[in-house]
């Protein structure tokens, strides 16, 4: 059997794209990118994570592209990314700078610096708003005025918007074992492809790029018992982290000489989890150990099902695949998942045609 | 004033003053440019806390350029596609690594604008904080 070219897709091809533009089109209505950018933060914050590209507005106009489906836009957000510069590389970012919007902990009530909700649905009643079918551009105004003109009781804002991480704190009370700081330089999966076993740094690069729903759903089945770990939210904070660039033109590497670039939002994890440890004559102690999770944007069931994951594959237990790095780490990322399974939709009529010779061959032997 | 500062103030502040200092020095200097402004990645480097390791969380979109002013050379580097800002940004950086005179009239307005950015930043934190919780333990 030999591969056979064949040919006379092209008008179809072109009649089938056009098609597409139709569909987006049909209903005569356009939305801006800006209307994209302004009332989908959600999606953009998906989309952003997901292509491991920050940026609102490209983010919006690959939505806008791909008709709300992340994967297309997650595709051509990834595709674009591949065509531009890598200029730089951040300063070393710690989540202890940053300007913090929401934290809260699920593990303790009384976190230093105190829980702050910001804005979350966890405590609406998920009652579908009709009144949103009529909404009108005037009264959102208007009620926008309104919030930003009442007055507020002063609060002590000690912190100019950072807060203390409740890990320090555990720490410093010797709950939880210090470390001291790696320096290592990250891998970067970008740059070449991932090989097992992988480096801390590469796990955490490939979890936070993950789709979301497969990240969710890996870490649910964990939790589940397809793993092993019962973790509690030791803190869960959103807010802005400043990033700054090295003065490319001044190898001192001197803080005070570096540029500020503006600032990301993000979503930051830590889970504990219990361990019992063995002692002497036979005691055992509950330890703590820290899955750690963060992601573009505010993204909490990611970064906490990422935290899960990253616990799992650090301990690698064998008796689970939520544990076995090859499982997790290969399946998770967007464009690999959906261009693979996508791919079976290419003509497959060789393979196939052998398949159905054989089959024919077979019943007309019995 | 140091880049680090200078930066925060220029950035996070409004683009009016930003466009106001680097017009003085376009005005009184030729300015040539190196690198129009372009956009480009800047991949972000983040120590997690569990381990206190490093990871790369994935790369920003910037926009950056160049300028050469009397033989110093200027980078402005923002976040987002803002191609006047990074130039303005540019600009500015070279009339400082240059220790032009008019850098020394650009201070008082650098620190005004930090005031009024952190007024800003206050009043958006005070909202913030409205929805701290405060607990009370109940008797059961």
């Amino acid at each position: 059997m030999a591969y056979v070219a064949v040919k006379g897709g092209t008008i179809a091809i072109e009649e089938s794209i056009k098609r597409l533009k139709y569909e987006r089109l049909r209903k005569r209505e356009i939305l801006s990118v800006k209307e994209i950018e302004a009332g989908m933060r959600g999606l953009i914050d998906q989309v952003m994570s997901e292509s491991s590209l920050y940026s609102e507005e490209l983010a919006a106009i690959s939505i806008k592209q791909g008709e709300g489906n992340p994967e297309e836009s997650v595709f051509l957000l990834r595709a674009y990314r591949s065509t531009l510069p890598r200029k730089h590389y951040s300063r070393v970012v710690n989540s202890e700078d940053m300007i913090v919007e929401r934290r809260i902990s699920a593990s303790f009530k009384d976190i230093p610096g105190g829980q702050t909700l910001g804005s979350s649905y966890d405590y609406t009643h998920r009652l579908i708003d009709f009144d949103l079918i009529n909404e009108k551009i005037e009264d959102a105004l208007e009620w926008l005025e309104r919030f930003e003109m009442e007055t507020d009781e002063k609060k002590d804002n000690v912190h100019g918007g950072k807060m203390p991480k409740v890990l320090d704190y555990l720490r410093s009370e010797g709950l939880v074992l210090d470390c001291r700081e790696n320096n290592k330089e990250p891998k970067d999966v970008t740059k070449k492809s991932i090989e097992f076993p992988t480096e801390r740094s590469e796990r955490l690069q490939v979890l936070t790029r993950g789709q979301t729903g497969s990240v969710t759903t890996l870490g649910y089945a964990a939790l589940r018992g397809y793993g092993a770990l019962h973790p509690t939210v030791g803190e869960l904070r959103i807010g802005n982290l400043p990033i700054y660039v090295d003065n490319p033109l001044n190898d001192s590497k001197d803080d005070e000489d570096s540029f500020y670039i503006g600032e990301i939002r993000v979503t930051e994890v830590e889970t504990l989890i219990p361990i019992p440890i063995e002692k002497e004559r036979g005691k055992t102690e509950l330890e703590f150990e820290i899955g750690y999770g963060m992601c573009y944007g505010q993204n909490e069931t990611k970064a906490i099902a990422m935290s899960i994951l990253d616990y799992c594959l650090e301990t690698g237990n064998p008796k689970y695949s939520t544990h076995d790095e090859e499982f997790v780490l290969l399946h998770i990322d967007s464009v690999e998942a959906t261009g693979f399974i996508s791919h079976l939709k290419l003509p497959h009529y060789v393979t196939f045609q052998s398949k159905l010779d054989s089959v024919r061959k077979t019943k007309k032997g019995e | 004033m140091k880049r680090r500062r200078r930066t925060e103030i220029l950035v996070r502040g409004s683009i009016e003053v930003t466009r106001r200092l680097a017009q003085k020095i376009i005005d009184n200097y030729d300015v040539k440019v190196i690198e129009e402004p372009n956009n480009g990645l800047v991949m972000i480097k983040v120590r997690e806390t569990a381990k206190k390791s490093l990871f790369y969380l994935g790369e920003l979109f910037v926009t950056e350029a160049k300028v050469q002013i009397e033989g110093n050379l200027g980078i402005g580097i923002v976040r987002g596609n803002h191609e006047e800002l990074a130039y303005y940004l540019a600009v500015i950086d070279a009339a400082y690594n240059g220790n032009l005179e008019e850098t020394k009239s650009f201070t008082d307005i650098l620190l005004q604008e930090e005031k009024n950015i952190d007024i800003q930043r206050e009043k958006y934190q005070e909202k913030i904080l409205k929805t701290r919780v405060s607990f009370e333990t109940m008797d059961v």
